[in-house]
């Protein structure tokens, strides 16, 4: 999904959501700052912050703002585990930023 | 009251819509602790929400132009932003990004080059303009991923494509003398095109800087221009030398130095002996990025 195309997607959500936002990066990482996911309370809806052990930390922190925690930004360190092979292994840090994104038409209080 | 994403995105989409650019921000991170999430943009003249103070906004908004080159369509960064004075001063840290239309790619001549050219900038995401004075070149079946195809006069090249700063152009006409008319009038714009980058052999660009010197235009304004055009790839198709083009586009764009990575980075060196770690890179010859094919190939000069 192209990030005009998860722009559109966002403009038009019918529900709430969570938006997930690389705000900076340090490092070898999947993807770069700038990259988004929008979650849904019954998972992902589009795109992507990298995959792997890192976007299932990004779910777990986000799925608490759906119940009314307040936005905030979770650090995946994906330099820990170097030996693993897995592909979400990098070598760098994100910064993630999550936020509940209500549908246009619901600002924020 | 405070924009929600998906209002904030409308707002980008309407913004690229219009071809205007778009700065949207969002504290991140505040001793406030109430000021997280608060979101806020700037488009030209108009702007919406707030950073949560009128103090930063402002420091936001004088830093958005300094912090995105103008040339750039797309950016991404978190920056830290002392606001307020005295005993209400305070550091937010704040994410913005810059959304704007995408930068343009105009391909003069619409030849062999031409149709690999306009493919592959289209996949970078450039809007491709194709211009040519021959109908049967200038053909949109031609160049199905152009977003225009247009006939021109060489007397007047540019009349109807109006170019700005933001603006590519790659000179890849039939005749070196209709470069040389594109290029005098690209040089003598109040702004010319940020990446202005022209065809030719070593001695074809010797004797077009030659003409430029004789016609008056500094080595400052000659400096504009690249030519040859491209990276040094080796390739000689038109496919390969859109490719070495396409290259140096991004090059230009991602401020890289268009050195391997395996050199640029040294990994067996630095860490598997060798060379040890430090000094700079062992200069690669022709002959050692060979690798499996038929050997050198013999130069040849570019039409």
């Amino acid at each position: 999904m192209s990030e005009k195309q998860l722009l559109a997607r966002l403009a038009s959500l019918e529900e709430p959501a969570i938006l997930a936002t690389i705000v900076s990066s340090k490092g070898s990482t999947p993807r770069k700052t700038g990259a988004r996911m929008l979650i849904g309370k019954s998972g992902v809806i589009a795109g992507t912050v990298g995959g792997g052990c890192g976007e299932g930390e990004v779910i777990e922190a986000a799925m608490k703002l759906f119940d009314g925690a307040p936005p905030r930004t979770v650090r995946v360190d994906l330099t820990d585990d170097f030996t693993s092979w897995s592909p979400a292994v990098c070598g760098g840090i994100m910064n993630i930023f999550i936020e509940r994104a209500n549908p246009a038409r619901f600002d924020d209080p | 009251m405070n924009p929600s994403p998906a209002r904030i995105a409308a707002r980008v989409l309407e913004a690229l819509k219009e071809g205007e650019r778009i700065y949207t921000a969002v504290v991140t991170d505040a001793a406030d602790t109430s000021m997280i999430g608060r979101r806020w943009w700037l488009s030209g003249r108009l702007h919406g929400g707030t950073l949560g103070s009128p103090s930063l906004d402002g420091e936001v908004a004088a830093a958005v132009t300094a912090l995105f080159p103008p040339r750039e369509s797309r950016g991404a960064l978190s920056r830290d932003f002392e606001y307020g004075e005295g005993a209400g001063a305070a550091t937010a840290k704040v994410y913005i990004e810059l959304h704007g239309p995408p930068a343009r790619m105009v391909i003069v001549g619409a030849g062999h080059i031409a149709i690999p050219l306009c493919r592959v900038c289209a996949m970078l995401g450039l809007r491709v303009v194709v211009l040519d004075d021959r109908p049967e070149f200038a053909a949109p079946g031609r160049f199905p991923e152009a977003a225009a195809v247009r006939m021109i006069d060489f007397r007047d090249p540019f009349a109807d494509t109006r170019l700005d700063p933001h603006d590519h152009v790659v000179l890849v006409t039939r005749g070196h003398s209709f470069d040389y008319e594109c290029l005098v009038r690209l040089l003598r714009m109040p702004g010319p095109p940020g990446y202005i980058g022209m065809i030719g052999s070593r001695r074809r660009v010797r004797a077009t800087h030659e003409q430029l010197a004789r016609d008056g235009f500094t080595s400052d304004q000659m400096k504009l221009v690249r030519a040859p055009v491209g990276l040094d790839l080796g390739g000689q198709t038109p496919v390969e030398i859109a490719v070495s083009v396409a290259a140096e586009v991004i090059m230009f764009h991602s401020r890289g130095t268009g050195i391997p990575l395996v050199d640029k980075e040294r990994v067996v060196e630095r860490f598997f002996g060798g060379r040890g770690g430090g000094g700079p890179a062992p200069a690669r010859t022709r002959e050692s990025y060979g690798g499996p094919g038929p050997g050198p190939r013999t130069k040849k000069e570019q039409p």
